[in-house]
């Protein structure tokens, strides 16, 4: 990573951060040498909190796209699936996955030490299509236990009862395999604590989200990586801890008075997934006096759990997560961000056009169009790619958003 | 009247038949929503189908690195080609299609609407919850027509579309036998079965096959496999052909594969759950295991020398699945051929790259 990638983060949160994640790949290591099962599984499910229920370590290869893209092995895991005969036009998450699972993990120097490989597969029919097809590949690769199951794709506001029985019934299946696997029985209150800890995880992040519609904002877009214990650590005391002293640390900024930067003249709003391999995108509007408080991709979180429903919980969880940031629940995106223009007092929006999340970035010129008719917020939008530097051009983001910055400051 | 000239009609067959029964026609994308529930209420289902006049109209609302047939269905809805319908229906499979009807929904604004999730999985659950699913829809289209649903309407229905499919599997039967029928006459044959009432259709194809039945099957040139997803390039089928080979098997979204099973016999809807679940599935199915047997077992059943896989940019489940679906093919030393199609149909490039293949065959 050159030093110029290099987001400028002002957390303090992001040292305790530092050392989550490394722990969190650390333990799945730990968990293969002394022999407790690690399972990999698609990413933002509510089947975490079965997972550290029954002390089985999850993995999410999503999770761990990221990670490659920060450190900068996701060109050599694109090469990989290159040659294996996998398109470039595929979403990038896909292309690092697989390219990583078929060949990269056999060499050296991966972020972390690399992934412990997989004692069993969830492989879910639900959520996006680069999904199902990342674990497709995975089971074809290793020859582990696999559980086929799904879930219903279905728009927010679309859910029914039958939707969630359907929910619960994939997760006793899940739990029955868990089960046979592990030769234990899961314990329903462990179960119940877990989502009691994922419940007030969710509350406490809305509650750092909300910090931000103080002007100046205490926090921008930069520090995003926050996100990694609601992927990753749901259904655990870490990701309470965690949040509740990232709580204390924005609200006492927010006390102060103390913003992102001395001068905010500008907020932003930013849609679809940050370009992991340069979060300093997130810096750069700090030159205009110009903070990014609000973001679509961070309100996958804004549900509750009901640790007395523990099963219904995390089923309605798995359902919500790919909706409400896809264009399955197009209205609820755009009713999601009408109201972020008015709860953050939202200047302007910067859309990024993933060509590696086709859900996400379709229904995009129709949000701008809300912006534009409904709204009166300019926006732009740019093209980029979460994971691949490759189809992003630094010097096209400049000369759009030098334009869009400037229109802005002029018409504040 | 043969299919091609049926398809030419299609606007005012669909216009005389709305007249007539007054009843809704709902526009639909993709083949797994359940046209037979439809037609129990005298619903007239349509396929959204076709070639825009300038796929660009869409430019506005999608992206460019959204599939091809995407962005041509959305152009052809702004052009105002679907104005007739009264409403649009869809099951979630690919993303872009997805996306497609939640834009499609926002900007052409019917007056009816509704999407359905289908499970990926074949167990009692899953088939229970397909019910519970199709039941919210039959409430939606009571609401629509104003009519109760009623299970001997629908076991009707079943019947009618159980006749015809078997009809058009007695056509790929017929090809696959050697009989000299033209592969760009299947596909016109797939196309009206999705755009036009179903009668209507199954009466042509007992014309057709009265009259191809009667055919003398010939020693036909190398068989060919196509798999693709939406493959609407009639002159590039018809390029195929040209070079002596024949497409005797197809693995598409408008092919064999939805006629593959009939829907059983027993209470209707349990039935027509049962269909939609046990097909074979689609690139977008979650069930890759199932998808790489029929590939495999329809090599040996038809004997297939090469398969041409038409492909579509930025096409996620087919791209996805082309190298294990290729290797699988290596592993059996059947030749194949992908072609990747931008929107342009059958351009000089692929052309050239056909013939190359065909080519390096005779080697």
């Amino acid at each position: 990573m050159t030093e110029e990638k290099k987001t400028r983060k002002r957390l303090q949160a992001n040292t305790a951060l530092r050392e989550i994640i490394a722990e969190f790949y650390a333990d799945g290591h730990r968990a293969k040498a002394e022999g407790r099962p690690v399972g990999w599984i698609p990413p933002m499910n509510g089947l975490i909190e079965l997972f550290y229920a029954m002390d089985v370590h999850p993995i999410f290869p999503e999770n761990w796209a990221p990670l490659c893209a920060a450190m900068g092995t996701n060109a050599a895991n694109f090469s990989f699936a290159e040659r294996r005969g996998y398109s470039p036009d595929l979403c990038g998450y896909f292309r690092n996955n697989i390219g990583y699972a078929l060949d990269g993990i056999s060499e050296e120097n991966q972020p972390l030490g690399g992934l412990p490989e997989p004692d069993f597969l969830i492989s879910f029919g639900a959520g996006c299509v680069p999904t199902m097809k990342t674990f497709q590949v995975l089971c074809d690769r290793f020859d582990v236990p696999v559980l086929r199951a799904d879930l219903p794709q279905v728009a927010m506001e679309d859910i029914r009862e039958h939707h969630i029985e359907y929910g619960v019934t994939q997760m006793k299946r899940l739990i029955a395999f868990l089960e046979g696997l592990t030769g234990k029985k899961l314990d329903m209150d462990r179960l119940s604590q877990a989502v009691a800890y994922t419940d007030e995880a969710c509350r406490i992040w809305d509650e750092i989200m909300e910090t931000r519609r103080n002007v100046p904002a205490p926090f921008s877009a930069a520090e995003i990586g926050i996100m990694f214990v609601m992927v990753t650590r749901h259904g655990t005391r870490v990701a309470v801890d965690f949040l509740n002293d990232v709580l204390s640390e924005v609200r006492g900024k927010v006390e102060r008075g103390e913003g992102v930067i001395p001068n905010e003249r500008i907020r932003l709003f930013w849609d679809n997934i940050p370009l992991w391999y340069n979060m300093k995108l997130f810096n750069y509007f700090e030159k205009w006096d110009a903070v990014v408080v609000a973001e679509t991709y961070t309100s996958a979180w804004t549900m509750r759990m009901d640790p007395e429903k523990p099963l219904e919980s995390i089923a309605y969880k798995t359902l919500v997560s790919y909706p409400l940031v896809s264009c399955v629940s197009l209205n609820k995106r755009i009713e999601l961000i009408r109201n972020a223009v008015r709860d953050y007092r939202i200047d302007g929006a910067v859309l990024h056009s993933n060509m590696s999340c086709k859900p996400i970035s379709m229904g995009q010129m129709d949000i701008q169009r809300v912006l534009r008719d409904e709204l009166d917020v300019p926006s732009v939008m740019f093209d980029g790619d979460h994971m691949d530097g490759g189809k992003f051009s630094m010097a096209q983001f400049q000369t759009r958003i030098d334009a869009f910055m400037e229109m802005l400051l002029a018409r504040s | 009247m043969d299919f091609r000239g049926l398809l030419d009609e299609q606007t005012d067959i669909i216009d005389a038949e709305k007249r007539r029964t007054g009843a809704p026609v709902l526009g639909t994308l993709c083949s797994y929503v359940p046209v037979e529930l439809l037609h129990s209420f005298g619903i007239v289902p349509v396929r959204i189908w076709g070639q825009a006049d300038d796929m660009h109209h869409a430019d506005g609302l999608l992206q460019s690195y959204i599939c091809p047939p995407v962005r041509n269905l959305l152009a052809m809805g702004l052009e105002g080609r679907y104005d007739f319908l009264d409403g649009i229906l869809h099951c979630y499979t690919c993303d872009a299609t997805c996306g497609l009807y939640n834009v499609w929904v926002r900007n052409i604004e019917p007056r009816f609407s509704h999407m359905i999730s289908l499970p990926y999985v074949d167990t009692d659950e899953s088939r229970r919850y397909a019910t519970a699913e199709f039941e919210v829809l039959i409430g939606k289209l009571e609401s629509l027509t104003g009519d109760a649903f009623s299970t001997d309407s629908l076991a009707e229905s079943i019947s009618l579309y159980n006749a015809q499919r078997e009809l058009m599997r007695e056509v790929y039967e017929l090809k696959a036998a050697g009989c000299p029928i033209e592969y760009a006459d299947i596909y016109s044959m797939n196309v009206c079965s999705q755009v036009l009432p179903v009668g209507l259709v199954a009466a042509e194809l007992r014309e057709y096959l009265e009259r191809t039945r009667k055919m003398t099957p010939g020693p036909d040139g190398r068989r060919i496999l196509l798999s693709g997803s939406v493959v609407t390039d009639l002159p590039l089928l018809e390029f195929i052909e040209s070079t002596g080979a024949a497409i005797v098997a197809d693995d598409t979204c408008l092919g064999h594969r939805l006629l593959e099973s009939r829907i059983p016999d027993g209470p209707p809807l349990e039935s027509l759950v049962e269909y939609y679940l046990s097909r074979p599935p689609c690139a977008s199915r979650a069930d890759f295991p199932s998808r790489r047997r029929i590939l495999e077992e329809t090599l040996e059943s038809h004997g297939i020398d090469a398969v041409i896989f038409v492909h579509q940019k930025f096409c996620d489940p087919h791209l996805s699945d082309h190298p294990f679906l290729k290797e699988a093919l290596e592993a059996r030393g059947v030749p194949s051929l992908q072609v990747e199609l931008e929107g342009e149909g059958f351009t000089g490039q692929v052309r050239t790259r056909i013939e190359g293949f065909f080519e390096m065959l005779e080697t």
